[in-house]
């Protein structure tokens, strides 16, 4: 029986896949992955998808802000970047979405290198103001630049096709998603592991000494800008071709609030992390409005007390998680595994 | 765990089964911003729908059939809204959808028509809602915001040609919208436009705007895009920097809580709205409305226009649906499209002059004028036919 969990050297210690369970465990979720469309109706399916693109969001912002220790208050505004990238490259060049989707995440990607270039001098809140910039610059181009973006009349983009097969249904566009999800989030976890991802992280402990062991600064800063917006850039790509429309308002800077407390409720610095905190972020709201519909439907006239509360618990439950579990849910999914791994002798 | 699990079982269950079960009862599902920043139109929206619905259903339903009313709050967010749409519609495979914003209205505008096959109105009065050639399912029981900014424009050429004119707008999608149009009507009715101000919604200060104003010598400003802030405080700072232009707003600037805010300076105001207030008690319709209210709403002593507007939006959907219950085929989209284009010269108890669709909206508006001593609108003008 297990009493502890031991690792005998580094390769080990890194392994996605450390045993049979976890992948017994993860297949087991690949095939409820794949079952779930021909199982769920169309707003079930809706949210998955809304949760997909999140998931790819969120990844990108905390490899910048909970693994470089780079906060960004622009990420809205290169979400915003690709999401026009892409519906711009479709309708007006005529470029394919398969091609158009990796072309947004570059541009969105060298709009990041751009605005990254402050975080070389400032940092902390200095560079969370410096990014905001992003949001307000873009946030005006997508506006003014009329003949490109088409102002507040928005471009409507056509559904994706491989031949004569549309995705334009949720549960077509499920697999574009899941397919770029897996690869999200493959990307990100093998990245940590990598030196690349120990720079990033030495950087978020201690710039100085990183540089002191060697560690280049200057570039793996704007890595980490160029990589979390090239993300950002693609869930945005992917969004806006899932909803069909592009138009200014799809990225206000509450967003950029909405997926800092993504990665802050999922765990920072944790690419699990990300994904419960984008499930979270999209699907409590959306279980706190089923649940006020039930409620609301066993009392009648209430409505108007019933449906401003769901806020209040959705606030409720995020102070909760802050003030119980700073580190986030990624956390006490560790927590839950370890007990589970070691069970009975958790302790 | 096993709590979590049956409580993800129980909402499964929750969503699937209904969309059999309401397939062919006469169905409206609405999205309303219940919370969130038009919270003020999304209340009395949603009473207005309901009540519209109590009545037709009490008067015997659609030929014999009640009609069902599910609704859900949008938050005043597009992603928010979307969802709630479809949740509603796998839920209850309404025939009528009714939504909650321009951005929300372009979004699914597209799905509406190639998918859902329903038909749609919203709170917003966007262009995009009339265009039956691109969106025939979509339609506005009102002008559009750049037919109502024509209003305005065509009223002051007839009382000052050659006037200048500014357009006050918010920085929003909803404050952009009639600008271009508007820029081109100047133009045709031989008015000057000589300012364009943008601010952002709510308290904001708008000191720098009013001074480029009364520099380009403004004689009437145009609003759109607010609710009541920053108009109030623009009127008010116009008075204190010696600016004597006129002041006008569209439809969603056009209610009493502006003039409240307004006081003294109430006079100054001039509104366009395609629908008559609750005080007018001379129309039927709006007795109707008031008995209704004093009846099932004692404590109540005023409906706002955007009460109207659901009003008249759900009167019209009550019409289509019995228009399309006698059709081959009864009660579906394309039908209720047909039915809802075939209303001329409805009569409507005065709450706006008989409807006629045309382009899927109703191209009527009337100007009104602020008064400090009764906290009215008073009309200054006959209804005014757009097309």
């Amino acid at each position: 029986m297990r009493c502890g969990d031991f690792k005998e050297n580094y390769i080990k210690d890194e392994e996605i896949f450390p045993s049979r369970f976890v992948k017994f465990w993860l297949a087991l979720f690949f095939i409820f992955l794949i079952i779930f469309p021909f199982i769920a109706n169309a707003y079930m399916l809706y949210i998955t998808n809304m949760i997909g693109f999140a998931v790819i969001g969120a990844i990108g912002l905390n490899l910048l802000t909970g693994f470089t220790g780079q906060i960004s208050l622009g990420h809205a505004a290169f979400i915003g970047v690709g999401a026009y990238t892409s519906a711009i490259l479709i309708t007006r060049y005529g470029v394919s979405f398969w091609l158009s989707i990796p072309l947004a995440g570059l541009v969105s990607a060298l709009a990041g290198l751009v605005i990254g270039i402050p975080s070389l001098r400032v940092k902390g809140l200095y560079l969370c103001i410096a990014t905001l910039a992003a949001q307000f610059i873009f946030g005006f181009i997508f506006v003014h630049w009329e003949s490109m973006t088409k102002g507040i009349t928005g471009i409507h983009i056509p559904p994706p096709m491989i031949g004569s097969f549309k995705f334009d249904t949720e549960k077509n566009f499920y697999w574009i998603t899941l397919v770029f999800v897996v690869l999200g989030v493959g990307y990100a976890r093998n990245l940590v592991r990598s030196k690349m991802g120990r720079a990033f992280v030495a950087i978020r402990d201690r710039d100085l000494a990183a540089e002191i062991m060697g560690i280049n600064l200057f570039r793996y800063k704007l890595t980490a800008f160029a990589i979390s917006s090239f993300y950002a850039g693609v869930s945005g790509a992917l969004w806006v071709s899932f909803l069909k429309v592009v138009i200014p308002e799809h990225f206000p800077f509450m967003l950029c609030i909405q997926y800092l407390a993504m990665v802050i409720v999922g765990g920072l610095g944790s690419v699990i992390g990300s994904i419960f905190g984008a499930i979270f972020m999209t699907l409590v709201p959306e279980l706190l409005n089923v649940l006020s519909d039930v409620v609301r439907s066993y009392t009648p006239g209430m409505g108007k007390l019933i449906i401003p509360f769901k806020q209040v618990v959705f606030g409720f439950l995020i102070v909760s998680f802050l003030i119980f579990e700073p580190r986030g849910l990624a956390e006490l999914w560790n927590r839950i595994k370890k007990f589970f791994t070691l069970w009975p002798f958790s302790y | 765990m096993k709590k979590i699990g049956l409580f993800v079982l129980g909402f499964i269950l929750f969503l699937g089964p209904f969309s059999i079960a309401m397939a062919q009862q006469p169905t409206i599902c609405a999205i309303h911003p219940f919370t969130g920043r038009f919270a003020f139109a999304g209340i009395e929206g949603s009473v207005a729908m309901q009540d519209v619905v109590d009545m037709a259903n009490e008067a015997g339903g659609i030929n014999g059939k009640k009609i069902q009313y599910y609704w859900a709050d949008g938050e005043y967010k597009d992603d928010v809204a979307i969802a709630a749409f479809k949740r509603l519609y796998a839920q209850h495979t309404p025939q009528i959808m009714f939504g909650q914003s321009t951005g929300m209205t372009k979004a699914l505008g597209p799905e509406i028509k190639d998918r859902y096959k329903v038909l749609y109105s919203a709170y917003t009065m966007t262009s995009e809602a009339a265009n039956p050639k691109e969106n025939p399912y979509l339609f506005i029981a009102a002008p559009t915001y750049t037919e109502q900014v024509g209003v305005l424009l065509k009223y002051i050429a007839k009382e000052k040609p050659g006037a200048n004119v500014a357009f006050f707008y918010s920085d929003t999608e909803f404050g952009r919208e009639p600008i271009l149009a508007s820029r081109e009507m100047c133009k045709k009715l031989g008015l000057n436009l000589v300012a364009e101000e943008v601010s952002q919604v709510g308290g904001v200060d708008i000191s720098t705007q009013v001074l480029d104003m009364k520099a380009k010598k403004v004689d009437y400003c145009i609003f759109h895009g607010y609710v009541s802030n920053p108009i109030a405080a623009v009127i008010k700072q116009s008075k204190d920097y010696g600016l004597n232009a006129k002041f006008m707003g569209t439809f969603w600037s056009t209610e009493l809580q502006l003039l409240k805010e307004l006081g003294p300076l109430a006079d100054e105001y001039v509104g366009v709205s395609a629908y008559s207030f609750y005080y007018m008690e001379e129309n039927p319709m709006i007795k109707k409305i008031r008995d209704w209210t004093k009846k099932k709403y004692p404590k109540v002593e005023y409906r706002s226009q955007s009460y109207m507007e659901v009003f008249i939006t759900t009167h019209l959907f009550v019409e289509s649906f019995k228009r399309a219950d006698k059709m081959k085929g009864g009660i579906t989209g394309d039908n209720l499209v047909k039915a809802l284009q075939s209303i001329k010269n409805f009569d409507v108890g005065g709450l706006m002059p008989p409807v006629t669709i045309k382009n899927n909206s109703i191209p009527v508006g009337r100007v009104y004028r602020g008064n400090s001593k009764t906290m009215r609108f008073d009309p200054i003008s006959d209804w005014i036919r757009l097309d």
